[in-house]
């Protein structure tokens, strides 16, 4: 038996859109196989049909040599194969050691768990993974982040896993954890357990990993030893040969730039932070979740106090306290998740648009105008081109593009100076993302600054004119013209600091 | 290890609870002539049983992240049952087991609403909790029961070693239970399924079962405590057991168990009945207008679960 795991051929696809075409997937015992793409390239869903989330459309599956079904999670691991996710899944009110046992309970004669057992095994777990284990009676809360993690391996070996899945582990460690964590991996690797590993961190792959494969649009791009490949290879095919056609723009840039941020720090999210935005601009953010361009839109909304640094909008120097605030002075934010943040999905599409803007709307006594909400939104559902039966249709059961045309219509409707809009295109369809993708255009060139931030590459480099790359909480790249492309922006985001074209901003 | 073994026994709610209940009872036996008499305290006992049996469940429940706001009717239906069947002169055993039966199926009903249905649980136990008091009104049509035969008097009134013989009962289930939340991987589960029920699903624990069972054994206790109320009081009414869902809960999230889910023990809500029992109990002795009860009672519980929101949201930031 070469191979623990192998995948054949699998195929998955959610209503039309191809997740995976046909990927190959192996895994020997005694290695490190990192797995690595961008995001949407199709690696969560392979991870997740190996774990016995999902289940192939097509494809075979073979473990230790034999075909099987993983069919739940619980099949997944009581076969051997074991998941760490990013964000531990722990019982915090729960002491360590039950974290560790629950569902695989040691158990006396009578039924009984045997808390000793449990407690011996465990200590002798953690003593061949060189982890103190003065912890085991505490309440799992009461440990940091990165020890819950190494907790969660340590349950993996418990139910003598064979293969663990580590899905970007090091996202939400310290360095130290990082350090405690790799050192962890090699020795279970020298037990022969293999390991699959997904990072975005290319310096980690190098440093543990055996062999790697990259993965683009739901296929292998390639797969190799380690010592055969380098970080340039690696990267040309994650992005591959990305033929984007840029937006056709009027190209007004304004002369005064609109929003000049400069040094603004919170620690830890985000560090020194400069860059101007002029009216008429699209300027993209790029970076993986969690580098902080989220909360840099934020502190610019109002939304997170920043510690240090300047804001000046418009001429002024500012420091909104409050959306509320912000939204006066002229900037509209559409948040990420707009189910959550941005949309009140039992109400009428008349009364999401006109929310922002009752006052304005109401009458003497302050008393909702009706009229004019009515012909508010009937201006932008026209405008925008909203598909919806009626003006009094429930948000809810519109399509997802029309319900982010409606988001966008309630903050066009307070007429902005600034846009910030926050993955404006996640989970749309094909034809309302271009939809979107004009809107934007279109406001950008009727003067309004847009600061777009995306996890798409596509969708950067078909909107910005400039780009800027953020990789844990700093700037790490801007971006514009020639050099505006799928490489450099890819390295400039997995930590790759860049020679910074045309400055940062101005 | 020691040194913090004992910070911790001192900085639970048990112990909390249970230096409260002390300083009540120094309060009254010094204000009052009556509260420490015998006569008083095991009165205090015999109300007491029925809420702590009904709280073993309550914990369970509100452990998991539900809650059951249909006991009140649940032990008056119960009760009805009982003593229709009383007076009917059926054999005691097979009045315990038809009380038993009717708590089992309300909780089981509760728990099909909530797991299967999807329904939230305060919203299922809302509407059975107004059904059951309706059902009640039709079968006793306005009337009382009373002259329950006092062949069963004995499980509401009974002593043994000067103790009532509901106290042993509710001690025992309290004993049995406290094992079976810490000593079984089932109790365990239903401390998973409250903390985190994506992992416990990952896990391989079947939500809806676990959630079944904790409403039913509330139902099969409340049917329990319905029968030692018919046997202590000798009466059944149309409003038997209105108002005790909130005597419940409230012994329950005073004893510390989390109404967020995922934490508590049967032992504190246990304290917490006794503290809720001896509140009410020394409120009658000092002639403080029964109306003030349900106002001491409402502020208790708004202190304890803001106690642990807090603590909550201090943790999670």
């Amino acid at each position: 038996m070469e191979y623990i795991l192998e995948c054949r051929g699998i195929f998955k696809s959610f209503g039309g859109v191809q997740a995976l075409k046909g990927v190959d997937f192996t895994l020997k015992p005694g290695e490190v196989h990192a797995l690595v793409g961008e995001n949407g390239a199709g690696k969560s869903t392979l991870i997740k049909i190996i774990s016995g989330s999902l289940l192939p459309d097509r494809g075979d599956i073979f473990y230790m040599g034999q075909p099987v079904r993983i069919d739940s999670p619980r099949k997944a691991q009581d076969m051997g194969i074991s998941t760490v996710y990013q964000e531990p899944l722990v019982y915090g009110e729960l002491s360590v050691l039950e974290n560790i046992f629950l569902g695989r309970e040691i158990r006396t004669p009578r039924g009984n768990i045997d808390w000793k057992k449990e407690e011996e095994k465990a200590q002798s777990l953690f003593t061949s993974l060189g982890l103190p284990y003065h912890f085991l009676r505490e309440p799992m809360r009461e440990l940091s982040v990165g020890l819950q993690q190494l907790v969660l391996i340590a349950k993996a070996l418990v139910y003598e896993a064979k293969v663990i899945i580590f899905d970007e582990p090091t996202a939400i460690l310290t360095e130290h954890e990082t350090e405690r964590l790799f050192s962890i991996i090699q020795k279970l690797r020298d037990r022969g357990v293999g390991i699959i590993y997904i990072s975005h961190r290319l310096e980690e792959i190098f440093r543990i990993a055996n062999r790697v494969t990259v993965m683009r649009d739901g296929e292998v791009k390639g797969e190799f030893p380690i010592e055969a490949v380098d970080r340039a290879k690696i990267v040309e095919l994650m992005a591959g040969k990305l033929l984007v056609e840029e937006i056709a723009r009027k190209r007004s840039r304004g002369e005064e730039p609109l929003l000049s941020v400069r040094g603004l720090t919170k620690k830890p999210r985000f560090f020194d932070i400069s860059f101007d935005l002029f009216p008429g601009e699209i300027l993209g953010f790029f970076g993986l979740v969690g580098s902080g361009r989220t909360d840099v839109a934020q502190s610019i909304f109002g939304l997170l106090a920043p510690e240090d640094g300047a804001i000046i909008f418009n001429g002024h120097r500012v420091r909104f306290a409050s959306p509320e605030e912000a939204m006066r002075a002229g900037i509209a934010y559409l948040p990420e998740d707009r189910k959550v943040q941005g949309l009140f999905p039992i109400q009428s599409v008349a009364y999401n648009i006109s929310v922002t803007m009752l006052r304005e709307l109401s009458r003497r006594f302050g008393i909702v105008d009706i009229q004019k909400e009515q012909g508010l939104a009937d201006r932008y559902v026209r405008e925008l081109n909203i598909k919806t039966p009626s003006l009094y249709t429930r948000v809810y059961s519109l399509s997802g593009g029309n319900q982010q045309k409606v988001v966008l219509a309630k903050w066009l409707s307070v007429t902005p100076k600034l846009l910030i809009l926050d993955e404006p295109t996640r989970g749309i369809d094909v034809a309302s993302k271009s939809e979107i993708h004009n809107l934007i255009a279109q406001l950008a060139d009727r003067g309004l600054g847009v600061m777009l931030i995306s996890s798409e590459l596509p969708e950067i480099l078909k909107m910005s004119d400039r780009v800027i790359v953020m990789h844990e909480g700093r700037i790490t790249g801007v971006f514009e013209g020639q050099e505006k492309t799928a490489e450099n922006i890819i390295r400039a985001a997995t930590g790759e600091r860049m020679v910074v074209s045309g400055g940062v901003g101005a | 290890m020691t040194n913090t073994g004992l910070r911790r026994i001192l900085q639970r709610r048990e112990f909390t609870v249970f230096g409260l209940i002390l300083a009540l009872v120094i309060l009254f036996s010094l204000t009052t002539e009556r509260f420490m008499s015998v006569s008083n305290l095991s009165n205090l006992l015999l109300q007491l049983a029925g809420t702590a049996i009904s709280a073993i469940g309550m914990t369970m429940v509100i452990i998991t992240g539900g809650i059951d706001v249909s006991v009140g009717s649940a032990l008056g239906m119960a009760s009805v049952v009982a003593g229709k069947l009383l007076m009917g002169g059926y054999p005691p055993i097979l009045v315990l087991l038809a009380s038993l039966g009717v708590g089992l199926l309300i909780g089981l009903f509760n728990g099909m609403l909530i797991a299967w249905g999807n329904i939230p649980p305060i919203i299922a136990t809302l509407g059975m909790m107004s059904i059951l008091r309706s059902l009640m009104y039709q079968l006793l049509g306005g009337r009382w029961i009373s002259g329950i035969p006092p062949a069963i008097r004995i499980i509401g009134l009974g002593k043994w070693l000067g103790i009532p013989i509901s106290m042993w009962v509710t001690a025992f289930l309290i004993g049995f239970f406290t094992y079976f939340l810490s000593s079984r991987p089932l109790g365990r589960a239903i401390y998973a399924v409250g903390n985190n029920p994506e992992a416990a699903r990952i896990s391989g624990i079947d939500l809806r079962r676990t959630t079944l069972f904790v409403y039913a054994v509330l139902g099969a206790l409340v049917g329990f405590a319905g029968l030692v109320y018919v046997a202590r009081t000798g009466i059944v009414q149309t409003n038997t057991g209105s108002g005790f869902e909130l005597e419940v809960i409230a012994a329950v999230v005073l004893g510390g168990t989390s109404i967020l889910g995922g934490r508590g023990t049967v032992i504190g809500s246990l304290l917490g009945a006794f503290l809720v029992g001896i509140i009410k109990n020394g409120m009658v002795l000092l002639n403080v207008p029964a109306l003030s009860e349900g106002l001491v009672i409402g502020v208790l519980i708004i202190l304890s679960v803001m106690i642990d929101v807090i603590r909550v949201r201090g943790e999670r930031i």
